[in-house]
């Protein structure tokens, strides 16, 4: 039973509260490790640059074909924003906003788009990947928040985390930006 | 002579009176020696290894890194065989880790379970996956291995590396479903071969895959097998819950081989009796113990004759420690009862009150004394056997065995004792005498309800062969019309053992209301008293039942 307590309040901690397991830079985090191996292709990986007052990270999700992890709000409610890689996404009739992003070498799509309660898709499309913020907020919730989720994400290089990981263990993180592996094609 | 050199003397001509009797001497292992097998010594340092391994990759940073290289250099061992067909073997046999292979597993031995109705292995299997499922999760998101560096994942995966929770996931419900639904022995032993060999296959099918470290594989599969283990022996224990498909209870302890060889060395040693044969007897009535008649030499002094021995182990002072909480909390503090710390004070206490009833005259049979088969682990008790003696439901009830049987209640009332475990097979008739058996719920000083109780259970069992009017009629000759009155009103449900509630059922007429009929009236003795404890108890005990059923719900991903 203490096992148990003491697992779930590990994990407790680890998924909400200010500093949380997604947080940038990427190179500081066994997450990304996981995303990057999670998309191998994927140039890009997502990462949280500051939660502003009211959100909180939610939770994160791994597997071989999509990584994901979301924030919760008290505003937006619980899994008000899902940020999820992927290594490529649908995005036939979305709109093309990418002049309304600061991120470089990203193009940006939006669809899906409601306001009453707000909710979107907006994906990030570059080189071997793409990151899709979902919103779906609450009954009450203003759509201004998407704003604030926005700025709480960036992105971070993987050819930073392939560098890292060969310096510290020796190894190769396989896929962009990293030679090829053992068994690879 | 004083007392204590008297005491030397007769224990001394003692001796002299069993010749065989023999002093284990210091350093000579008991007569069944508490062994961890190779295979016991073997899981332990693995479960050692990797404490220290997570303990040391939490702490230690560079341990981790050093660690890394190493296990990356296993890994290459066998991914340097990858070639196609392998790879296409391979990724079959990782379907074994698959969780659809591992949900149709773990819905079988449900439904094998609630089929069979063995409810008690179904919670400790349902328990042992939710435990492995959580604390593989939470401890895989602390230790936040990623998947192996450096070579081509060709599998599918989720979330952190370390232990592997498919294998863990797998490994549980394989051990559990070996020891819920196959039988002790031969073939539970080829099962878990089985289970080893797939365990092995798949290990190495992980990391050719590159899926799993060969660290991960490993960790996820000892802990599997030590939750599974240690939960069935824990709370399931073949001793007390043996698996079996035939009717009415089995098993209990296995008195073959070692420990069949150990009880007759034991007996020699300690006793100075010469055993010619151990059978089991009367398992169908008994829970608490496994009941053994031991036929014995003949002596000089004796022929060759029976004695009766019931062998405790510790599994018998959990299932004590369990039932006694259970009546706590579903009747409250009447009768005040403790559970036992050990099986040394367990036998201890029945020799004890076997000994009191015997120096009382109350006709229980002849003590012979404890015998230690594992020190602090499993002890016997010996006694007479009662040969040619026939249940109370079975013989001819006559005058002088209601009599008996009243006057034996009388006497202890007036000791200041209760039985509390009056029921048809703890009585016995032989030559027109009642024996009284089993012995261990014997209280001194018990409540005046226990002592009621009693009385009515008495009436009841001598009733059951005669009429009420009848023992009522004696009754009167030892106990008052009020003392009658209150044990009848003493006497509802569950203080009466089943077995009697059971055989009231069949006899079809309505004692009890007989014996109330003719006693004066009495308002009714409630079963039920509340204290501080047993509210404690039961808030605790829901609490708990309430977290297990929070736990399944969130984790119901495991099964659905």
């Amino acid at each position: 039973m203490a096992v148990i307590v003491l697992s779930a309040l590990a994990s407790c901690s680890a998924q909400a509260g200010d500093a949380s397991e997604a947080d940038c830079p990427i190179e500081d985090g066994e997450l990304f490790v996981l995303m990057a191996q999670s998309v191998p292709s994927a140039t890009l990986l997502p990462c949280i640059a500051a939660l502003p007052a009211g959100w909180t990270y939610g939770g994160s999700d791994v597997n071989d074909d999509l990584a994901r992890f979301w924030l919760d709000s008290d505003r937006g409610g619980i899994h008000a924003v899902e940020v999820s890689l992927a290594p490529a996404c649908r995005i036939a009739g979305a709109v093309d906003v990418t002049n309304s992003t600061s991120e470089g070498g990203v193009r940006a799509y939006l669809d899906e788009f409601d306001l009453h309660p707000f909710s979107a898709n907006k994906y990030f499309v570059f080189p071997g990947g793409c990151v899709t913020y979902r919103y779906r907020f609450g009954p009450n919730a203003e759509p201004t928040l998407a704003l604030e989720a926005d700025e709480a994400v960036t992105f971070g290089l993987r050819t930073v985390l392939v560098r890292q990981v060969q310096e510290e263990l020796g190894l190769t993180l396989c896929g962009a930006g990293a030679p090829p592996c053992v068994g690879g094609d | 002579m004083d007392a204590t050199t008297e005491g030397i003397e007769q224990g001394r001509s003692k001796g002299h009176a069993h010749p065989e009797q023999r002093r284990r001497p210091s350093g000579e292992p008991p007569a069944l020696p508490h062994e961890l097998g190779r295979s016991g010594k073997f899981f332990l340092l693995m479960v050692l290894y990797f404490i220290l391994v997570i303990t040391g990759f939490l702490l230690f940073p560079t341990l981790r890194e050093v660690f890394e290289r190493w296990d990356h250099t296993r890994q290459l061992w066998i991914t340097d065989l990858r070639s196609p067909g392998l790879t296409r073997l391979m990724l079959v046999v990782n379907g074994l880790a698959a969780s659809w292979t591992i949900r149709v597993l773990r819905w079988t031995v449900f439904l094998g379970l609630i089929v069979f109705r063995r409810w008690r292995h179904l919670f400790v299997f349902l328990g042992a996956i939710i435990f492995t499922e959580i604390v593989a999760y939470n401890s895989s998101s602390i230790i936040a291995r990623p998947r192996p560096l450096g070579v081509q994942i060709l599998a599918g995966w989720q979330g952190y590396s370390m232990p592997s929770r498919p294998m863990a996931g797998l490994t549980v419900s394989a051990v559990g479903a070996t020891y819920a639904l196959i039988m002790a022995g031969r073939s539970r032993s080829i099962a878990k071969w089985v289970i080893g060999f797939a365990l092995v296959v798949l290990g190495f099918a992980r990391v050719y895959l590159g899926v799993d470290h060969s660290t991960d594989v490993v960790a996820g599969a000892v802990f599997g097998i030590a939750v599974g283990v240690a939960s069935f022996r824990w709370f399931a224990p073949n001793d007390l819950f043996p698996v079996s498909y035939r009717r009415g209870k089995a098993a209990h302890l296995d008195i073959g081989g070692r420990r069949g060889e150990a009880i007759v060395a034991a007996i020699r040693d300690q006793l100075g009796l010469a055993v010619l044969d151990v059978k089991p007897v009367g398992l169908e009535g008994s829970g608490g113990s496994t009941p053994l008649r031991i036929k014995i030499e003949a002596t000089d002094d004796e022929p060759e004759r029976y004695v009766f021995a019931k062998l405790y182990a510790k599994s018998h002072v959990r299932a004590d420690r369990w039932y006694k909480l259970g009546r706590t909390i579903l009747y409250g503090a009447l009768e005040d009862e403790k559970p036992f710390q050990s099986v040394r004070r367990f036998v201890e206490y029945e020799d004890y009150t076997l000994r009191l009833l015997h120096d009382l005259g109350i006709p229980v049979p002849r003590p012979y004394g404890i015998v230690e088969i594992t020190p602090e682990r499993e002890y016997m008790i010996v006694m007479e056997f009662f040969e040619g003696a026939v249940e109370i439901g079975d013989a001819e009830i006559d005058d002088g065995v209601i009599d008996q049987g009243l006057g034996m209640v009388r006497r202890m009332w007036d000791e200041g004792l209760a039985h509390r475990d009056i029921k048809p097979a703890n009585l016995m008739v032989r030559d027109g005498e009642l024996k009284v058996i089993d012995v261990f719920f014997v209280q001194v000083r018990p409540s005046p309800w226990r002592q009621a109780v009693d009385l009515a259970n008495m009436m009841l069992v001598l009733a059951l062969r005669s009429d009420a009017e009848r023992v009522y009629a004696h009754a009167l000759g030892y106990f008052s019309e009020d003392e009658i009155a209150e044990a009848f009103a003493a006497a509802r449900g569950v203080a009466s053992p089943t077995q009697l509630r059971n055989n009231l059922k069949q006899d079809g007429r309505d004692l009890l209301a007989e014996f109330r009929r003719m006693a004066p009236e009495r308002e009714q003795v409630s079963i039920q008293r509340w204290s501080v404890r047993r509210v404690l108890l039961t808030i605790g005990v829901l609490f708990a039942a309430f977290l297990a059923m929070g736990l399944i719900v969130s984790n119901w991903n495991a099964f659905a």
